[in-house]
């Protein structure tokens, strides 16, 4: 129980300073639940990260999946409900504040700032995590490859996914 | 309504989710669409779950696992880099890009430290471009 307390005060806090979404927040995620609380190994979050992005719906499922490793059907709830309640109430509230804003100079300045903020967290976030999953060269030559045909074509990711799924299946990852 | 959900912290997709939830009935609304949004998916990616707690032992399983997960890296990296398109119209914000990649990846800081320090940097550039 208190491992669970531990997880929704943690995650919560994180749904504050989560700019640039969940995505931004990996390495967190990683840090905290890998090394410093030993809720998992690094072979199962990378496990949870992949199941995470095969599956459909939101991008915050690695937080789902880390609870669910913690204690089932509750801890999973638990770890999703803890991730989206604070940031769900200060957009609720703050959604009127910021319509209300009737200065373009400022609205645009906090959209500009915010922008550039997530940009970079993003950004690192997917520096530091392929850093602790990706392991050898082959898995950064897929990871270069998807970056550059997501910015080069308009293939749908879910192919991207399958791809990645075939390569690892034939052992070449 | 998607650029406020933009700048505000945590999981994108709940933020919207809050707010047209909340435009077409309050409160009640903003929770039944966040409901809505991710009860299914939830359950969903327990089933896989519980997929692989059994099946985790195949190395195809874990190989196919290990593929996805270097795409995934690459799609993270590429939604960045697609966003980082747009800033090279006031290329002095790529300074707080550069200011954050370092604070984050090469002094690992805390998240909150990082927001810290990179956030004046950020509105004051912020600032500057919305003069022009």
């Amino acid at each position: 129980m208190p491992t669970l307390i531990t997880l929704f005060l943690k995650f919560s806090a994180f749904s504050l300073i989560a700019f640039g979404g969940v995505n931004a927040l990996l390495p967190v995620l990683l840090e905290l639940a890998v090394y410093q609380e030993h809720w998992l190994d690094l072979q199962t979050f990378s496990d949870y990260f992949a199941i995470a992005q095969a599956a459909p719906g939101p991008n915050f499922m690695t937080v789902t999946l880390i609870g669910w490793h913690i204690s089932g059907i509750l801890g999973a709830f638990m770890a999703t409900f803890a991730i989206i309640w604070p940031a769900g109430i200060l957009v609720f509230f703050l959604q009127r504040f910021i319509l209300k804003i009737q200065d373009p100079m400022r609205k645009k300045t906090v959209q500009y700032a915010a922008a550039t903020l997530a940009i970079g967290l993003v950004l690192s976030s997917a520096i530091e995590i392929s850093l602790q999953i990706n392991h050898g060269t082959m898995a950064f030559l897929l990871s270069g490859i998807t970056i550059a045909i997501v910015l080069l074509t308009r293939w749908h990711p879910l192919y991207l996914i399958g791809l990645g799924a075939l390569l690892g299946a034939c052992g070449l990852i | 309504m998607l650029g406020i959900c933009q700048i505000v912290p945590g999981p994108n997709v709940t933020n919207l989710a809050v707010c047209v939830g909340s435009r077409f009935c309050g409160v009640r609304g903003a929770i039944a669409s966040v409901l809505g949004l991710s009860l299914g998916p939830i359950f969903i990616v327990i089933l896989l779950a519980l997929l692989y707690d059994h099946f985790s032992y195949l190395e195809s399983v874990r190989g196919i696992l290990r593929g996805i997960s270097a795409v995934g890296v690459g799609l993270i990296a590429s939604t960045g880099l697609k966003m980082l398109k747009d800033e090279f119209h006031y290329p002095p914000s790529l300074l707080v890009v550069v200011v954050v990649i370092i604070a984050a990846s090469y002094f690992h800081l805390g998240l909150a430290w990082v927001v810290l320090i990179a956030s004046p940097v950020a509105l004051f550039l912020a600032w500057h471009k919305a003069k022009r």
